[in-house]
């Protein structure tokens, strides 16, 4: 009996989940002849990922598109949290919770909202004609990679908010207050007490961010045009048009490598030290 | 965080009004251009009106899709809940496997959707199962599932033993235990993990799109309708959705957060 419960247990996660993703992570050893897959073990894939010409920027281009849209995330979301813990008591929940709240629009909503805020005829340019920034709307934000950049970050940034407001939260207020009686200025209270305990929320907030952006397909295709091709793009052409599953597995692979390792980096650096007294 | 002098309290308060208006105007397009008709890109806002409201329920398409959502994340949370529950019950107080287990459970969760959904579509290739709604909802569950455990594990964690060991006492059985203390205990979260795993089911999009077949959900349908562009009434169901995933999620807060803890913070 117990032996069938301890079975039913594992055979859940392990037929749905683990076989699935082992299953993929074989096709990667695979090869296409022809629009039929040939199932004899290769290393071509992962070969033709290191030296054709296109693979490896597309995907050095978006791991910096990534960690930008992180870094832009955070340089918003550290001084929204950091008001926030400003607040008192009921304000600071109501506030936090109304940020949250655009995360429960649909996402292909938002998408396309901020694609027509981005657009030719879009709010932006007409503000920035307005304003007298420009002198005519510009087509700068739509279609390109600067596009999916501030998209990714308009959709993001309540990811980096949580986990940096939580580590400010944390912070014992004894301990500003006797930086305070120690005779140290807002400052230097913020440099050597605040800001060195909140850097975990920092890890956390820029492995979130990170991870969503780079696994991200919807938010490319939809506003990235010709010129803002990123690595989610072109892993889904080889389920589509390009019709090279084996080849589509492995760039999975690479992309799947990266994000274990952001979320590692974020699990070592996120660890809250030191303030657990 | 007493003593802040006002210049950067007013410089605080700025970032944080323009990230609220950065995070709301996305919502704000939709639900304005939903009452105001929008003509080149600009509002008119003279003339409200309740019409696009009027068409949405005239369009079987996009109502016949809500309807396919719906199933689907009924399905999803009911397998989603059983399932997951039943693991965390199972693994609650057992160290052999549980780690790899959480592991293997929080895998479809961490990876890239993207990732998830074409690893079921070539799996599902491979046993021979045809796309269907059948494979979004296994899709589904296997995304959500996590959530649910996690939920259900933090208050089985949190439960105290006397209870269990009252009940024993009082002479009841196994079952009894079961079905008269824990499975009450755990009721609120499981509803929280509920509304969690609907919410989540709801708005998922990429795995959907990679493993279902002829039967679209809504973000399925309006992903595919975006590059046409948007009719009307897609602002007013936006609304709508908005205005009910709001209040699912004050309900879940409600079932979330442990009675005490809420009177304490108020």
């Amino acid at each position: 009996m117990s032996l069938l419960v301890t079975a039913l247990a594992f055979a859940l996660p392990v037929i749905f989940v683990l076989v699935p993703l082992a299953i993929f992570l074989v096709y990667s050893f695979f090869s296409v002849d022809q629009g039929t897959i040939v199932y004899a073990p290769t290393l071509g894939n992962y070969a033709r990922f290191f030296t054709d010409p296109i693979f490896l920027p597309v995907f050095w281009n978006t791991i910096v598109l990534c960690l930008s849209v992180a870094i832009i995330c955070i340089l918003l979301a550290y001084p929204t949290a950091y008001f926030l813990t400003t607040l008192k008591g009921r304000w600071r929940y109501a506030l936090l919770m109304l940020l949250l709240v655009p995360l429960l629009m649909s996402y292909v909503i938002k998408i396309y909202a901020i694609r027509s805020i981005l657009g030719l005829n879009g709010f932006l340019n007409k503000a920035l004609v307005t304003l007298g920034i420009l002198e005519q709307p510009s087509t700068l934000f739509v279609f390109n990679m600067n596009a999916i950049l501030l998209t990714l970050t308009l959709l993001l940034i309540p990811f980096a908010i949580l986990p940096i407001f939580l580590s400010l939260e944390r912070i014992p207020q004894t301990l500003l207050r006797a930086s305070d009686d120690l005779g140290a200025s807002g400052l230097q209270t913020f440099l050597r007490i605040t800001l060195p305990l909140s850097l975990p929320g920092v890890a956390s907030a820029a492995s979130f961010v990170f991870v969503l952006a780079i696994g991200d397909f919807l938010t490319p295709q939809m506003v990235g045009g010709i010129s803002g091709f990123t690595f989610g793009r072109i892993l889904y052409s080889q389920f589509g048009t390009a019709y090279n599953w084996p080849f589509g597995a492995a760039l999975s692979v690479a992309l799947a490598i990266v994000v274990i390792l952001a979320i590692l980096i974020g699990e070592r650096f996120g660890r809250n030290r030191g303030t657990s007294a | 965080m007493s003593t802040l002098p006002r210049a950067s309290t007013i410089f605080l308060a700025a970032i944080t009004t323009l990230v609220a208006a950065l995070l709301y105007s996305p919502l704000f397009v939709p639900i304005v251009s939903s009452f105001f008709p929008l003509s080149q890109g600009n509002v008119d806002w003279s003339s409200p009106t309740f019409s696009t409201y009027v068409s949405l329920a005239e369009n079987h398409d996009i109502l016949a899709a809500l309807g396919t959502t719906l199933i689907v994340g009924l399905c999803t949370v009911v397998l989603s809940v059983v399932s997951g529950t039943l693991l965390a019950l199972y693994y609650h107080g057992r160290r052999a496997g549980r780690s790899f287990l959480q592991f293997i459970i929080f895998l479809p969760f961490l990876m890239p959707p993207i990732i998830s959904g074409l690893a079921l579509l070539i799996f599902f290739r491979e046993i021979g199962l045809e796309r269907s709604l059948l494979t979004v909802v296994i899709g589904h569950t296997v995304f959500v599932l996590a959530i649910v455990y996690r939920t259900v594990l933090t208050r089985l964690q949190s439960m105290s033993r006397t209870l269990v060991e009252a009940s024993y006492d009082l002479g009841a059985t196994g079952w009894q235990t079961f079905w008269r203390v824990i499975l009450p205990n755990l009721s609120s979260a499981m509803v929280g993990g509920a509304i969690l795993a609907f919410a989540l089911s709801f708005d998922e999009t990429m795995i959907t799109i990679l493993v279902t077949g002829t039967q679209s959900t809504l973000p399925v349908r309006l992903w595919a309708m975006m590059r046409l562009g948007f009719s009307p009434d897609i602002n007013a169901l936006v609304a709508l959705i908005l205005m009910f995933t709001v209040l699912l999620c004050v309900l879940a807060a409600r079932f979330l957060i442990p009675r005490q803890v809420a009177t304490e913070r108020s």
